[in-house]
């Protein structure tokens, strides 16, 4: 028992070490530390309290007095790009989370204990998954009402089949190997071999669904947004970026850009922080 | 594996060739090419309920009357009709003569698949077809209690298991082949218009007959146009051609002088339509549809909003880009009215006129003008739109406001005197919308408006059947919403605030007031006069003082047009314009080089 | 067990996945969304008229027999007319399909093709710049919405370069061609990053696999080792991936549908959501049902084939 501590304790040790002497890894790590230092700020109303205040002529053009140009009411682009950071962090957050609860722990117990276990919820998840997304989507904001928490369930509750089956797959695959009869021959539980053997061994993948999940909630919320079913009352990448739809025509390029440069910079550090995190915490890549 | 990637990327590259080879159509004759906003149901006149469907329905059937396409204001004028019928004197019974030598287009249905002539007794079918109860036509409001022993009819075969069309209905029949005479249940001066709705159009009863449930996909009319092939199929195209059995119907000589001015009788007395193909695409993304109009692709195109600083930089003017490139901008009243509707089952609203008053005065209709209609559109002072009897010229609400500051004060003291003083002791009201970008903006718009004198609001947006459902079960506080007419006639603008048009009626609101609702009954029923005229304007200055709603704008409809369309004029009743309107293809030719 | 009886195990499956997505679909909009009546009826509504036509449409019913009749219909594919277009349902779905076919197969096919080779050439030369490099722009491109693709590819290479149409579509090949160039670009670019980064992911797993360490030590080439071993063992992640994707092909892209004006069944099912068309909508799950059960067999079977190690049960 102290032996695996000390063991696993050296392998995440181990991981920071490598993430931190990488240097696009720091890199993406401070934007993604920034994006959140940005997003509790404006959440506690300590910068850009005033972005809906109008603050020169509608569609005034990006110059040096209004870095991002202004929007049709007159509002700071820069003010609602840096405002919107909040929405997409949190939701890239808790979608994740809740992602990676749903699916990881339905996903190893279906694959861990096969039989009627994993037949009751693979046909959940075949179920759910095969209800096209939008209509669930869209229900799901039936339910509970426009707003924040719709976006959170809706991409919640919708995207963690592809995980359960990834890891569901990888138990099965895991579960007969030598490792795992071993500490069944030294009478290790079921719980114990599934999250202290079999979830290690497979934690690279909930790793990378995490850093994909976490973008992909981000880029949805412009779907989202796209359909009527968006964050209300405060501004969005997404629906910033879908204002552009009338807008681009006529040439106001910049709230799309903004919103896009925004999203783009912090989705891709999230990708480059998971590649970097799976290399650095995938055991078999240890001893290479 | 490498080969098929090969081939693959070959084909791509054929594709592409193939893509630029393509590209010069060899049509004879003049194709109409058109872009329409919205999917585009069945080719069934009784489930034409949208203008996109009405439209199309038209290209292919007719009515008895139609709008005239160049008097404004709006005037009937026969279409299948020889003349305008003759009234009796009470004003119940309505005889119209049916022009002889019409014929149904051609199609299997018929013997030979020769089109027949069309009959008085095709009138008397098709508008048993909207009443038929099994069938559900979305347009029997516009008859229902209207016309004698119609809705007797429908109701007895509600309960029974088939419909017998053969059963007379007292209020409509054919007198004799060219014959049609209808009786009135009660006076309905707004009957004519019906008449010249998609909803009543011909249909013959060997086409329904055949086709049974796929009736609406075999659309075979009188009209101008067929639709190609003979079947109409859910895409995002639709193609017409030239009607080749389409009776002499002549381009009009006569013009109201504006039109006459413009040059729009240069087609005079020639033979309809005057275009060979009309090509309907459907392009529901504003960007795709006005991207496709500067390329030439379609003839003509509504501006998106968005759209308009760079086409029209000083508001009235062209910018000189489009100007050179032939492009042309033709601005008109639509007959219609935005306005921000206050549930008046809430004791709130319903025993507060002072609070309403307050919140419409510091409401700035100008800004939200400039913001969002360009400056184009016109203030809305009451319920009733500048073009049709009833509105008042000149009139100006006093609870109308445009950001003057003595308002603002104005406000603040109604909003203390309806007890809330600086908005203390207000609930949060929501505003519930439409999902679309702009919608969302003009509701944040109303939440600062509000904002200015302490009125606290949340925009709530909804898809739009969850918004027409929390509207009819009065699950709202306010809501933002518009009405277009449905002919031009106050009593469709009015009957907005009737009581007993109460949700799911078209009195979203819930207003009823006992005056308001009395001065209706009357005005409702009488044929147009100055009295009834003078009714109209008594009930609108009510209808402003009130302020059961805040009014937003009488919206304009703008539209631009290729040099090469001619005839074109914009319409609020456009159901079957596509036959009159031209194009000159040497233009065309010579003007797509430059776009 | 046989593969045969395995496969046939696993079809039957249908029934109680239908049994389940009927209830999901029934629950969500029979109890819980808007009446679809009211946009049916549109502004001229009357208290009288939806009674009606509610009554008409079976939706007076108690409830347990809506039930049953979506389940009915779900099993004798018989789901009637469209309530707001009165469309065959079945007609729709076979009109709207192949529109959405000629888009997203050759995406997908090129896409898979294109990425297969990308990931290939990053985890042969894994660790250099090259493979960062390539890595890099892949996520790059997979970090900008969708909608931004379409928006500025649109505007931008449609219509101020002109080198595709910017809307429509037509039917037939080649008319086709011009009009869906643009969309299976698109999709090929939304593609490529998230499979890159994944076959990656899935052949470096297997590069340091002991047997791909055995082959080596045999002598065999880089090359040889990364087509014979790498490339063949990861198959079995790179197809579950891969198959798992085909019903979404048949269902279509909503964005690029709405955008691009291509008559599929994304735009379909977006409309039947939007205006509760409960038919079309009942429609659209139970085929999605049966496509995704269908291919999951698929993949299942696959599986065996291709990676002997997994067993069957």
């Amino acid at each position: 028992m102290a032996a695996n501590e000390q063991e696993s304790k050296s392998l995440w040790h181990h991981a920071w070490d490598s993430l931190i002497s990488d240097r696009t890894t720091v890199i993406a790590m401070s934007i993604v530390l920034i994006y959140s230092v940005v997003a509790l700020l404006s959440t506690t109303g300590l910068i850009v309290s005033d972005w809906s205040k109008e603050v020169g002529p509608s569609y005034a053009p990006p110059s040096s007095e209004f870095l991002f140009g202004l929007d049709i009411f007159g509002r700071s682009v820069f003010a609602k790009t840096i405002k919107a950071t909040e929405i997409a962090m949190s939701v890239g957050l808790v979608t994740g989370v809740l992602t990676v609860l749903i699916g990881v722990t339905l996903g190893s117990l279906a694959g861990y204990y096969g039989g009627k276990v994993d037949e009751v919820l693979v046909w959940f998840y075949t179920t759910v998954s095969s209800v096209p997304g939008i209509m669930l989507l869209i229900s799901i904001a039936f339910i509970v009402g426009k707003g924040i928490l719709a976006v959170y369930l809706s991409l919640g509750l919708t995207s963690w089949t592809g995980l359960f089956r990834l890891i569901r797959g990888e138990f099965i695959r895991h579960k007969d190997r030598e490792y795992v009869q071993a500490a069944t021959a030294i009478g290790g539980g079921d719980f114990r071999k599934i999250f202290k053997h079999i979830l290690p061994n497979v934690f690279h993948i909930v790793i990378i669904n995490f850093s994909l999940q976490f973008q992909f909630a981000i880029k949805s919320e412009v779907i989202l947004s796209y359909l009527g079913l968006g964050v209300q009352g405060v501004p969005s990448w997404g629906t910033m970026i879908n204002d552009a739809k009338l807008e681009l025509a006529r040439g106001n390029w910049w709230q799309l850009a903004a919103a896009t440069a925004a999203m783009m910079v912090v989705v891709l550090a999230f990708n480059i922080l998971g590649d970097s995190l799976r290399d650095a915490l995938d055991p078999k890549l240890k001893g290479k | 594996m490498k080969k098929t990637s090969v081939i693959l990327l070959l084909l791509t590259l054929v594709g592409l060739l193939g893509a630029s080879c393509t590209k010069k159509e060899s049509i004879k004759g003049k194709t109409l090419n058109l872009a329409v906003s919205s999917q585009v149901k069945g080719m069934d006149p009784i489930y034409a309920s949208d203008r996109y469907s009405s439209n199309e329905v038209a290209r292919i059937y007719e009515g008895l009357l139609e709008y005239h396409y160049l008097k404004r204001p709006y005037t009937l004028v026969p279409n299948l009709a020889e003349s305008m019928p003759e009234v009796s004197a009470d004003g119940f019974t309505y005889t119209f003569k049916i022009k002889k030598g019409v014929i149904f287009q051609d199609d299997p249905a018929f013997p030979e698949g020769k089109g027949r002539e069309l009959i008085a007794e095709d009138f008397v079918y098709s508008i048993k077809r909207l009443a038929d109860p099994k069938l559900q036509g979305l347009g029997w409001w516009l008859l229902d209690e209207k016309i004698l022993g119609l809705n007797e009819w429908r109701k007895k075969y509600t309960e029974l298991p088939t419909v017998d069309y053969a059963e007379e209905v007292e209020g409509l029949k054919a007198l004799d082949r060219y014959t049609l005479q209808f009786k009135l249940a009660k006076p309905f001066p707004q009957f004519l218009y019906a008449l010249a709705m998609p909803f009543t159009f011909a249909v013959s009863k060997e086409v329904v007959a055949k086709y049974g449930n796929e009736f609406l996909n075999h659309p075979v009319g009188t009209g101008p146009f067929a639709i190609k092939d003979g079947v109409f199929t859910q895409t995002k195209k639709i193609t017409y051609v030239k009607n080749p059995t389409f009776r002499e119907k002549k381009y009009p000589c006569e013009a109201s002088a504006k039109f006459e001015k413009e040059g729009l009788l240069a087609d005079c007395g020639k033979k309809l339509p005057l275009v060979d193909r009309v090509v309907v695409n459907i392009i529901e993304e504003d960007q795709p549809r006005w991207l496709n109009f500067q390329k030439g692709k379609v003839e003509y195109v509504s501006v998106p909003k968005d759209n308009f600083d760079t086409v029209i930089p000083d508001a009235k003017n062209l910018s000189p880009e489009y100007r050179t490139k032939g492009i042309d901008l033709m601005v008109s009243p639509s007959l219609d009215v935005t306005y921000t509707a206050f549930n008046h089952d809430l004791k709130l609203f319903k025993d507060n006129v002072k609070l309403r008053q307050a919140m419409s005065l510091v409401y700035d209709v100008d800004t939200s003008n400039k913001l969002f209609y360009n400056n184009q559109a016109i203030p809305a002072q009451s319920v009733v739109p500048p073009g049709i009897a009833g509105h008042i010229e000149n009139y100006v609400n006093p609870y109308r406001g445009n950001g003057k500051p003595e308002q603002l004060e104005q406000a603040k003291k109604l909003l203390a005197e309806a007890g809330y003083p600086e908005g203390k002791g207000l609930p949060e009201i929501t505003y519930d919308c439409p999902s679309n970008t702009v919608s969302r903006q003009i509701g944040e718009y109303f939440k600062k408006q509000m904002a200015k004198i302490g009125i606290v609001v949340k925009v709530i947006q909804n898809p739009w059947p969850e918004l027409q459902k929390k509207i009819t079960t009065r699950n709202v506080m306010a809501y933002g919403i518009a009405w277009g007419a449905d002919y031009p006639d106050a009593e469709n603008f009015l009957q907005l605030l009737y009581g007993p048009n109460k949700a799911p009626g078209a009195n979203g609101s819930g207003y009823d007031n006992p005056e308001m609702n009395r001065l209706f009954k009357v005005a409702a029923v009488m044929q147009d006069s100055p009295e009834r005229t003078a009714l109209y304007e008594k009930m609108n200055r009510i209808a402003a003082e009130e302020v059961p709603w805040i009014y937003g704008v009488h919206r304009q409809s703008f539209v631009l047009r290729h040099s090469w369309l001619k005839n074109f004029v914009s319409s609020d009743f456009d159901a079957g314009i596509a036959q009159y309107l031209n194009i000159d293809k040497n233009l065309k030719a010579e003007m797509l080089k430059k776009l | 067990m046989s593969l045969t009886s395995y496969v046939l195990r696993r079809l039957f499956y249908v029934i109680p996945v239908i049994l389940g997505v009927c209830f999901l679909i029934f629950m969500i909009f029979n109890v819980v969304s808007p009446d679809p009546t009211i946009s049916m009826l549109g502004k001229h509504a009357t208290k009288a008229q939806v009674l009606e036509l509610r009554e008409a449409l079976g939706l007076n019913e108690p409830l347990y027999v809506q039930y049953f009749d979506i389940v009915k219909s779900a099993f004798t594919f018989d789901f009637g007319r469209s309530w707001s277009t009165k469309q065959e349902i079945f007609e729709m779905i076979k009109q709207g399909a192949i529109p959405s076919m000629t888009i997203t197969f050759p995406a997908f096919f090129l896409s898979f093709l294109i990425s297969v080779s990308i990931s290939l050439f990053v985890a042969f030369y894994r660790g250099t710049f090259l493979d960062k490099a390539t890595v890099f722009v892949c996520v790059a491109l997979m970090s900008i919405s969708s909608l931004v693709y379409i928006l500025v590819g649109q505007w931008f290479f449609a219509f101020k370069l002109g080198l595709f149409e910017i809307s429509g579509y037509e039917e037939g090949f080649p008319e086709v061609v011009p009009y869906v160039l643009l969309p299976i670009i698109i999709i090929i670019i939304l593609g490529v990053g998230p499979d890159v980064r994944f076959y990656r992911t899935v052949m470096l797993d297997e590069i340091y696999q002991d047997y791909v360490r055995t082959a080596r030590s045999k002598g065999l080439s880089e090359r040889k080792i990364m087509f014979k071993h790498v490339l063949k063992n990861a198959m079995v992640s790179i197809i579950t991936y891969v198959v798992l994707r085909i019903p979404f092909l048949i269902l279509g892209s909503l964005l690029i549908e709405s955008f691009f004006g291509i008559p599929g069944l994304g735009g379909i099912t977006l409309k039947a959501v939007n205006s509760s068309d409960f038919p079309v909508i009942k429609a659209m799950a139970v085929l999605s049902a049966i496509a995704t059960i269908v291919f999951n067999v698929i993949t299942d079977v696959l599986y065996v084939v291709v990676d002997p190690r997994v067993k069957l049960n």
